[in-house]
């Protein structure tokens, strides 16, 4: 009978015990925090809202699978055949309009770089790799990779670029070509955008910290 | 309206105006409105008044004053002096012949947005309620629209922001982007985000940085980074706020309800990275320029001597979109996602970049991590 009671108390005592533990887990930090609540995320918020007026073509790199801008739609002039009809060493010093008098290659030296280094004069509607294997224009990435390889890795990943829209899955990043030019890949010097003139004031009022 | 909620509701008598058209707002039908109320004298009102609410407190001290009241300080004072302003504005209103419904209506809303509770405590249907009467007060004040919402954290969210110190130039455009997205005065030209310039083979000194500079950038010889508020896990400004009016959400946005802030700035004192602004005056933004977008806890327009800061972009950041600055920035140096999804960008870098935080001994776990190249 006694035992019984003790019985009682026991799994009264488990009971309480259990339902107390229910509370807010507290981690020692916030890796840890991550580390044990992570889960892929697959909940209501998306960004497919926000892709719907960007056409986008899906792309496979390693154990990386998102989306970039597609480009060809974007050029203004392609295709290039449409002008570019004969290889382009029979259409030099021909009579005619001269056509992208106003790029200038800026990229790396002219030992390193010249036009044919990307594009394929033979067939103009695609861009060419080093060993001369054709690549489409949607994926110029793939000639920046060439040479840039540690910012291909970092751009795989997401430490390097801008994501088209939201944080939210799918994951669309820009390719290289959304951000840089590339005839003149470097950013430019420029004016910040604004200046804060009252935080002057403030601090020659001894009013900052 | 439901009957247990947790503030005072004054009915002015807009939904029985029709029924008792000859009679005034405050339902008496003979005498005037103030019939009852010049029964008792004014010292009489006042020993009431306080003996209704800080009655007992009176005559306890000590352990039973903080223990043992029925009614915490706070609201105790606040329904003693706002009731008899508010109230008097209201009950003048509801019973002049001359004001129009559209008064009446502002001076009902103004009633139950002053005896609102702590937005944290706030069911669904309580944060709907006051959206919905702050939009119509600005509608009825200004005459626009505004859209305002109230979403909750999102399940399975966590977020976190990543800077990268290589790629950022200076040109503070994520500031700017800031300013207009978050709608912050204007007069005080308030920014929650700072750019550091600092000298290259220096390190981190923030006292010899500049974070205000005007020239063309980047200028030679030097790096820059950006700081705000870094939502910090275990957020000291949180801790030390005597109202409660700063709390961490679920998804690690640290937050103000700008309507329960009673501007001591202790959580500006308290945080050790300048996350915190104070409005000192009242917040001006021109009409045109006003982010319609709105968020309770976000990017409504605050008021004179309330705390703010970067909310994330509360109002984007819970709709899926990317903050501001983070949209704004030519240069991809800033990152943000879902820290509890493995597979997002801000994963990786965390995973595969050097990443460390600013003060990362006090223990603040700032959400926050800064990588290079």
């Amino acid at each position: 009978m006694r035992n019984r009671k003790l019985i009682y108390y026991f799994l009264i005592l488990l009971a309480v015990s259990f339902f107390s533990c229910k509370e807010e887990v507290e981690y020692h930090s916030i890796t840890d925090k991550i580390e044990a609540e992570q889960k892929p995320y697959h909940g209501t918020l998306t960004s497919e809202e926000l892709l719907a007026d960007t056409e986008l073509i899906k792309i496979t790199e390693g154990e990386h699978i998102f989306f970039i801008p597609e480009r060809k739609g974007q050029i203004k002039s392609f295709a290039c055949i449409e002008c570019h009809s004969k290889p382009v060493a029979k259409m030099k010093g021909q009579e005619g309009q001269k056509a992208h008098w106003n790029i200038k290659l800026n990229h790396a030296t002219t030992e390193t770089i010249n036009c044919a280094t990307c594009h394929n004069g033979n067939d103009m509607n695609n861009l060419n790799t080093l060993t001369g294997q054709n690549v489409d224009f949607n994926l110029s990435y793939k000639l920046c990779a060439q040479c840039h390889f540690s910012q291909f890795e970092d751009w795989k990943g997401g430490a390097h670029g801008k994501k088209v829209a939201g944080w939210a899955p799918p994951r669309a990043s820009m390719t290289c070509v959304n951000c840089h030019n590339p005839h003149s890949p470097a950013y430019e010097k420029r004016w910040p955008v604004q200046f804060n003139t009252q935080k002057v004031i403030d601090r020659e009022e001894g009013l900052g910290h | 309206m439901s009957e247990n909620k947790k503030w005072y509701s004054l009915d002015l008598g807009l939904k029985n105006k029709k029924e008792s058209s000859g009679s005034c707002g405050c339902g008496n039908a003979q005498g005037s409105c103030n019939s009852q109320k010049e029964e008792i004298n004014a010292e009489e009102f006042y020993e009431a008044a306080i003996n209704a609410s800080i009655g007992e407190e009176r005559h306890r001290d000590g352990f039973e004053q903080v223990f043992d009241v029925k009614m915490d300080r706070r609201s105790a004072f606040r329904k003693l002096t706002a009731s008899l302003l508010i109230g008097a504005g209201a009950i003048s209103t509801s019973c002049s012949v001359t004001t129009g419904a559209d008064t009446k209506e502002k001076a009902q809303i103004d009633w139950e947005e002053q005896f609102k509770g702590n937005y944290k405590l706030m069911t669904d249907e309580e944060k709907q309620g006051t959206i919905n009467r702050l939009m119509r007060s600005y509608e009825l004040s200004t005459g626009k629209n505004i859209s305002m919402t109230a979403e909750n954290a999102e399940e399975d969210v966590l977020f976190g922001y990543a800077f990268n110190i290589s790629k950022c130039q200076g040109y503070m455009d994520c500031v700017s982007a800031c300013v207009e997205e978050n709608n912050q005065d204007r007069n005080s030209q308030m920014q929650y985000i700072r750019i550091h310039e600092m000298k290259d083979g220096e390190g981190f000194k923030f006292d010899k940085a500049d974070d205000n500079y005007y020239h063309e950038v980047p200028a030679e010889g030097h790096f820059y980074m950006g700081t705000q508020c870094f939502h910090c896990d275990n957020p000291p400004c949180v801790e030390v706020c005597p109202v409660q009016a700063t709390w961490k959400e679920e998804d690690g946005l640290v937050v103000i309800d700008y309507d329960w802030c009673v501007g001591c700035r202790y959580c500006m004192a308290a945080c050790p990275y300048d996350g915190r602004r104070f409005n000192w005056s009242k917040p001006e933004v021109p009409e045109n320029e006003i982010n319609k977008n709105q968020h309770y806890l976000g990017n409504r327009m605050r008021k004179k001597g309330v705390m703010e800061k970067c909310t994330f972009c509360v109002q984007r950041s819970r709709k899926g979109k990317n903050p501001a600055c983070v949209e704004a920035c030519p240069t991809g140096a800033r990152i943000f996602g879902n820290l509890l999804d493995p597979n997002s960008t801000i994963r990786w870098v965390l995973e595969n970049k050097k990443v460390f935080r600013l003060k990362e001994d006090l223990g603040t776990e700032p959400k926050f991590w800064y990588f290079m190249d």
